[in-house]
């Protein structure tokens, strides 16, 4: 119950925070009033990147013993992106669980750790927009495409910005080939 | 007889034990005192005569030519753990804790971590999170947690030695939440993620609860074997003993206090003389599927409709398959029943089958069938005389522990005899038990022998069989004669003649297994594996293998190498080596792939 009520009061600090200093690039803010565990984030496409302009939702949701283990995050808008699984689920380092990976691949200091705030996350997926990690990634054909037909992926996450801007935030498969069309006459 | 007085040379070898207890390497000097202690209790048998287990381990030392392993209690562990700690942090002039860390990180080598250091001090600081000057906590009245980032006064602030302030509740969420996460915890860092300054035990052990050091101090202890590229941990269940192994040292087998022998190296059961491989193939194969495949191959035919395997084990050739198939047809041709009648010769001599058997025309299938029958006969010779001698073995373990808790004291009784004068059958008994598990593995030996290899597996067989009828020997005098002294009236004028025959037979024994062993180890090298016999002594060997045990064998190889009366009446002509039936359009042996 100790490690329950040091989350809550955690949460409750950062988000009085956020909302007295609000930070460039995303908003936040509770999903529920009454749930300090739920936030919902909204994140503007970094200027410089294919995501430039669109406005991006997502769902934070942190474990009863946050600060001691990460929060998952999850969009809700359409998001084609190498490390962005296709539920929308972000696939990042810091959001792994602490102490070595056992594959190598990740140091035990870019996972996880108790200092990480709602503002070094969203900066974290803010950077990871920008400069995608096809390494090791969580959509699988995203990564390809990036790698080898980076035209099409420009198309598709172009798609997705504007369906941000437009304010649909799931896309609907009938729509996509005609918006997409154009999206490209437009720019 | 040659190659026996090779063997006995090399035997010659096995009476330098002390040069590894001698010399067992830098790194152990200490930990072997209680081992020189059993060693003594080997030699000494009356000094402990009170403790069946370790008395039964030292005997089973007896059956190692030079031990090159040491097993370890959880006390000796912690001990040697703690001893290499001490050494690292003298030789670096760096406290304990920082040593431990060193240590984990370089898998406990103390000569890695060593090199290492001396090499770069800089670097291996850097990579395991040590700094050299511990920077103290922010000189203030109070500090801001850096992860709650609530205000507190400096004493409810705790750091590494990075001196990255954080507030003891959060360092204790932190601490608790790595030690449920595993053993990742023993290379626990400071949260600050740009930091990756160490945090030692004794900071766990200060902030921690007991339960989560308990736990802490448990993975710290399981790292040292587990990580130790020369420890293992018993396999046996319910044992936590852990077997320090020098590497490089002879074979894999070793015994553990709780009695319990092992391959070192694969962990399976001691195997010796087969190898690890062979051991795990023939223990895929006793557990495989491909025995049940080779089976119903063997014994059925798939239905020629529904391809279901149907096995025929009475009645006539007019089969119907069961529903919903319920196809008919002839067993032997696989025909449709309805081509079946007068015209083709009646219903029960389908002559198509004979026709095409005379012709050499065995289908494919009929082919396969044959082989799988064949190979299947011989692996199941191998793995029930296998499988005997592993359920023997079993019962004179039982023996031994009745020999051991019962009838030894009747028979002190009896013959009134100190008990400390009657180890003598003990250690006949644990000599069977080491020599039914040898033997076991010879037959997993026997089934690998390449079949074209004839001369080794003549050999081989010999000398399988000589164990066997030695073991014989010794078995009926622990076993027989040894009724009579125990339900004799009062003490035999002869026991001390049994005692002679008993101890004879077991020193003859064990010689004869050990160069046994040794033999097969080396892959019988001394034989000429073609058979063509360029070495005297190697077919002197076998002419006397011939003429003693297998007389049989050895007159039908004789006949069989005359070529002309290799073709039976079907025109079929049956393989040197093998002596698998092949048709006579094939050249080369279906079987073992020999020529004509």
């Amino acid at each position: 119950m100790a490690s329950q009520s040091q989350a809550i009061l955690l949460l409750q600090k950062q988000l009085k925070d956020l909302c007295k200093n609000p930070v460039d690039g995303f908003s936040a803010g509770l999903l529920d009033e009454e749930n300090l565990f739920e936030w919902s984030v909204t994140i503007i496409g970094p200027p410089d990147t294919l995501y430039e302009g669109g406005f991006f939702n997502a769902i934070m949701s942190f474990p009863q013993n946050y600060p001691n283990s990460p929060p998952t995050v999850r969009f809700t808008s359409e998001m084609w992106h190498p490390n962005v699984y296709s539920d929308g689920k972000v696939c990042i380092s810091i959001l792994h669980p602490p102490g070595d990976d056992p594959n190598g691949y990740e140091l035990a200091s870019e996972r996880w750790s108790p200092v990480h705030t709602v503002e070094s996350i969203v900066l974290s997926i803010i950077s990871m927009l920008s400069s995608p990690n096809d390494e090791s990634p969580a959509n699988v054909e995203a990564a390809k495409e990036w790698r080898d037909q980076r035209d099409n992926f420009k198309k598709k996450a172009l798609l997705d910005s504007m369906l941000g801007v437009s304010g649909i935030f799931r896309r609907n498969k009938e729509v996509e080939c005609s918006s997409l069309q154009v999206s490209m006459d437009n720019r | 007889m040659e190659s026996e007085d090779d063997m006995e040379l090399m035997m010659d070898d096995s009476n330098d034990d002390d040069e590894f207890f001698g010399g067992g390497g830098d790194d152990d000097d200490d930990d072997l005192d209680d081992v020189i202690m059993d060693y003594d209790g080997f030699i000494d048998h009356d000094s402990d005569d009170s403790d069946d287990l370790s008395s039964s381990h030292s005997h089973h030392q007896h059956h190692h030519r030079s031990q090159n392993y040491t097993i370890l209690s959880e006390a000796d562990i912690q001990q040697l753990q703690q001893e290499n700690i001490t050494k690292i942090s003298m030789v670096l002039s760096i406290p304990r804790d920082a040593a431990s860390i060193l240590l984990r990180h370089y898998n406990w080598s103390v000569s890695k971590v060593n090199d290492e250091w001396f090499a770069d001090e800089e670097n291996v600081r850097k990579a395991v999170g040590l700094l050299e000057n511990p920077i103290p906590l922010p000189a203030a009245k109070e500090l801001t947690c850096g992860i709650c980032f609530e205000t507190y006064p400096c004493d409810r602030m705790s750091a590494a030695a990075c001196g990255h302030p954080f507030c003891v509740t959060c360092w204790q969420g932190y601490i608790s939440t790595a030690i449920n996460d595993g053993p990742g915890c023993l290379m626990l860092r400071c949260p600050d993620p740009s930091c990756g300054a160490a945090v030692c035990q004794d900071m766990v052990n200060k902030l921690a609860s007991e339960d989560d050091k308990e736990r802490y101090n448990r993975y710290f202890l399981r790292s040292f074997v587990e990580n130790n590229r020369k420890t293992k941990w018993c396999p046996a269940p319910d044992c936590d003993h852990a077997v320090d192994f020098i590497i490089g040292g002879g074979n894999y087998d070793v015994t553990c206090h709780c009695s319990y022998s092992f391959c070192w190296n694969c962990a399976e059961e001691a195997h010796r003389p087969v190898d690890c491989g062979t051991v795990a193939t023939w223990i895929l194969k006793n557990t495989a599927e491909s025995e049940n495949m080779n089976w119903i191959l063997a014994n059925s035919k798939p239905c020629p409709k529904c391809k279901r395997p149907i096995e025929k084990n009475q009645g006539c050739m007019h089969i119907t398959c069961t529903p919903p198939c319920k196809f008919e047809f002839c067993w032997l041709c696989l025909g449709s029943w309805t081509e079946h009648g007068e015209k083709t010769g009646g219903f029960y001599a389908c002559n198509r089958y004979e026709v095409a058997k005379q012709e050499g025309l065995f289908d494919e299938t009929e082919k396969r069938r044959e082989m799988a029958k064949n190979s299947l006969e011989r692996y199941t010779h191998y793995y029930e005389r296998w499988a005997t001698n592993q359920s023997s073995r079993q019962r004179a373990l039982e023996n031994l522990h009745q020999m051991e808790t019962v009838h030894l004291e009747k028979l002190s009784d009896k013959q009134c005899q100190p008990e400390s004068q009657l180890k003598f059958i003990i250690e006949a008994w644990l000599q069977i038990v080491e020599c039914r598990r040898v033997l076991k593995w010879t037959y997993a030996y026997g089934y690998y022998l390449p079949e074209h290899e004839r001369a080794k597996k003549q050999f081989f067989e010999y000398l399988q069989g000589e164990a066997e009828s030695g073991l014989e020997r010794l078995h009926q005098c622990a076993e027989k004669e040894f009724q009579g002294y125990l339900n004799a009236g009062g003490p035999s004028k002869d026991f001390n003649e049994f005692r002679t025959k008993l101890a004879g037979l077991t020193s003859v024994t064990k010689n004869y297994f050990e160069n046994l062993v040794q033999a097969l180890e080396y892959g019988l090298s001394d034989v000429d594996s073609q058979g063509t016999g360029s070495r005297a002594g190697s077919s002197k060997t076998l002419g006397r293998g011939n003429s003693k045990g297998k007389s049989n064998r050895g007159k039908g190889t004789a006949s069989r190498s005359n070529s002309s009366r290799n073709i039976d009446d079907l025109g079929h002509w049956s393989c040197e080596y093998c002596t698998f039936a092949n048709a006579r359009s094939v050249a080369v042996c279906q079987m073992c792939q020999q020529r004509r």
